[in-house]
């Protein structure tokens, strides 16, 4: 087993900030950032463009205070005399008195190229409308504006430009940008604000779901129902308590199973107390030592009946780590048989195995063996006495088979399902057993991916328990 | 004093009647509900130790049929459900009284000798006719004082006799309290136990008086 390079649940310290943060374990932050950064990123290209068009509103309003201003200027320029006279009203200076201390320039200038007043060297626009310019290191928007005058013969018409240094123009954009800025801004703000909001509200019923959960007593498995959940949560909840149904009706099984024991348990419990109590207040010797005799006996049974107890409790799926032991079955039988031979020959019965080649299965080597110890001694309990108990190992391509045969009563077909019934014990059967044999045996087989089969033996008389595993790949 | 014991564990049935018997207790044993009814029908035993998990016919539909028949007979349930439901369930079907495996036998014994006791309407463990007493709790007869020792026939045969005290006792009802069902009944050697019962009295003021015809009866001289 290699172990894993890194716990996954630490964020490695090369993951960029967003990474993380999109990877946040916590929900609230990760909806958060799903929806707040998208929006601010939005938003800064919303707020791109508007600067532009903030800055073409104060264009466009600045040109035309410009033109306002060339306009008044022309109008005042008028034929005296013969001679053109231009007088720059101040109207059309202070227009531009803005409170940004913008400087304004003109040139009056005839259509033959002659300066009325003004600047001589004040640029002229380079296209119509507005335009920007630089003067005496100053940046400018200018605007032209030409206006016929009668009378002026080759004079006419004027040509007024009138530019004005860009503070106020700056300002102008910058106020109609930070309005923008902040509409958006607030924007953002807000819509993170309900997020948090929606999620909490959203996210209420989870952590009462949590806080169900968690204050639960440790034995409490009743279903969780909490009012108003989300559609989307509602199956967490119903997997929840099906979970909890499953751990519940298995609890119960548990339950049934160590009721039953203990009440099980009882009877040989009041034998032994019996037995005792004879012993105790007989006199003569023989029948006390009788007595004794048959109390050892019985605690020899109470001792197997806790045994086997302990071997289905292992026996159940989950109570042991899974094993894929490589077991021989035929070997197992070998050892088995040979530890079961005294008793075989006490009751003098005729105990063969027949096994001629190995045959290999995966699994609980412990169990398989106690597995197969049960089949043999049932054989024994309840076959004939001075009877055959025949063990029979072999291979077919796929499954070793396991086949123990007896001699004895058999088993009715009607009660060969009831047999494998924990505690279950046939109608007329000898003393002694548990009933708790054949429930081993299945519980096993079944483990190990195989089967169980009751028969008659081939005579007729008798029971064939016929065991399938599958067999191990090598 | 002849009980009837239904279990269907045989080796506990069976070492209880052996430890019953050694208390000189005449004991029946049957191991399912059928014969239970059918040892039930002749109405001979003094008390039912029934266990209430038996196969072919349950213990409490045996006990229910029981009372229903109007059989009044005491019936001390044994089991291994010791829950307070099955308790409630066998005390409900007529039990008399109820006791959870595994049990001490001494509880056991003394819980039978209470419900004869009962039975016999007494409220002294102690039964006494003239000089003959017998400690109903240890089972044990003295006379004038003195131990008396009887064999388990006649102690069955006195026991019985004395607590019917003041009524006769007729030779069938003695013979149903000593014989059990294995053991062939024989109405004359109730003859032969009287004799020698009234042998061992003789030291005392108490007679065993035969009444022709109807059976005996034990009378103390003024």
């Amino acid at each position: 087993m290699s172990r894993r390079a890194r716990p996954a649940a630490r964020p490695d310290r090369s993951e960029g900030f967003f990474r993380r943060l999109f990877r946040s374990r916590s929900l609230r932050l990760q909806l958060l950032a799903w929806v707040v950064l998208p929006l601010a990123g939005l938003a800064a290209v919303n707020l791109w463009t508007s600067r532009d068009s903030a800055f073409a509103t104060a264009d466009l309003v600045t040109d035309q205070m410009l033109l306002g201003s060339a306009r008044a200027i022309a109008e005042q320029v008028s034929m005296i005399d013969g001679v053109l006279d231009a007088t720059v009203p101040p109207a059309a200076i202070e227009l531009f008195d803005t409170g940004d201390r913008d400087s304004v320039y003109y040139r009056v200038e005839t259509a033959d190229g002659r300066l009325l007043t003004g600047y001589p060297d004040l640029p002229l626009p380079d296209r119509a409308g507005g335009s920007d310019a630089a003067y005496r290191g100053q940046a400018l928007r200018l605007r032209s504006y030409s206006h016929p005058i009668v009378g002026a013969g080759a004079a006419s018409p004027i040509v007024v430009t009138v530019g004005v240094t860009t503070a106020g123009h700056d300002a102008m954009a910058r106020r109609l940008w930070f309005t923008a800025f902040a509409q958006q801004f607030a924007l953002v703000l807000i819509a993170g604000l309900f997020v948090l909001i929606g999620l909490h509200r959203g996210l209420a019923p989870l952590l009462k779901l949590r806080d169900a959960v968690r204050s639960r007593g440790r034995t409490q498995l009743e279903p969780i129902s909490i009012p108003g959940v989300q559609s989307e949560i509602r199956p967490l909840i119903d997997a929840l308590n099906a979970y909890m149904e499953r751990v519940r009706a298995q609890m119960a099984v548990q339950r049934r199973f160590v009721a039953n024991a203990a009440h099980q348990l009882r009877t040989p419990l009041a034998l032994l107390s019996t037995q005792a109590a004879y012993a105790r207040r007989e006199a003569g010797a023989d029948a006390r030592g009788e007595a004794l005799l048959a109390l050892q006996e019985s605690t020899q049974r109470l001792a197997r009946l806790a045994e086997q107890l302990l071997t289905l409790s292992r026996a159940e799926p989950g109570s042991r780590r899974p094993r894929a032991d490589r077991v021989d079955l035929a070997e197992a039988a070998r050892d088995v048989l040979a530890n079961l031979a005294p008793v075989a020959v006490g009751r003098g019965v005729d105990l063969g195995l027949e096994a001629d080649a190995p045959a290999i299965v995966s699994g609980d080597g412990t169990m398989l063996t106690e597995m197969i110890v049960n089949l043999v001694d049932n054989a024994l309990l309840y076959g004939r006495t001075g009877g055959s108990v025949t063990v029979a190992v072999s291979a077919t391509r796929s499954e070793a088979v396991l086949v123990v045969s007896d001699d004895g009563p058999g088993i009715a077909p009607d009660e060969r399902e009831h047999v494998f019934e924990r505690f279950y014990r046939a109608a007329g059967t000898a003393e002694g057993g548990s009933g708790l044999g054949l429930a081993i045996v299945r519980e096993v087989a079944e483990n190990a991916g195989g089967s169980v089969r009751l028969a008659d033996g081939p005579a007729g008389g008798g029971l064939v328990v016929e065991i399938r595993l599958p067999l191990a790949r090598d | 004093m002849r009980l009837l014991l239904v279990e269907d564990n045989r080796e506990l049935a069976d070492w209880l009647a052996r430890t019953l018997r050694q208390a000189q207790y005449t004991i029946d044993v049957v191991h399912d509900g059928e014969d239970a009814e059918h040892a039930l029908a002749f109405g001979e035993h003094a008390l039912v130790i029934l266990d209430l998990s038996l196969p072919r016919l349950g213990g409490l539909e045996v006990l229910k049929g029981l009372r229903a028949r109007g059989d009044r007979v005491p019936v001390i349930v044994l089991t291994a459900n010791a829950s307070l439901e099955g308790r409630v369930r066998g005390l409900d079907a007529g039990a008399d009284d109820y006791l959870a495996k595994p049990f001490e036998i001494e509880e056991l014994e003394a819980r039978i000798r209470a419900q004869l006791r009962r039975a016999n309407n007494r409220a002294e463990p102690v039964v006494a006719c003239g000089d003959l007493v017998l400690d109903t709790n240890t089972r044990l007869f003295r006379l004038a004082g003195e131990p008396l020792v009887l064999t388990p026939r006649e102690h069955a045969v006195l026991e019985q006799i004395i607590l019917k005290a003041g009524h006769t006792v007729s030779k069938a009802m003695l013979s149903a309290a000593i014989y059990d069902f294995e053991t062939d009944a024989d109405p004359s050697a109730i003859e032969i136990y009287v004799h020698r019962l009234r042998k061992k009295l003789e030291g005392g003021n108490v007679r065993i008086v035969t009444l022709r015809g109807l059976g005996y009866l034990l009378k103390a001289e003024e």
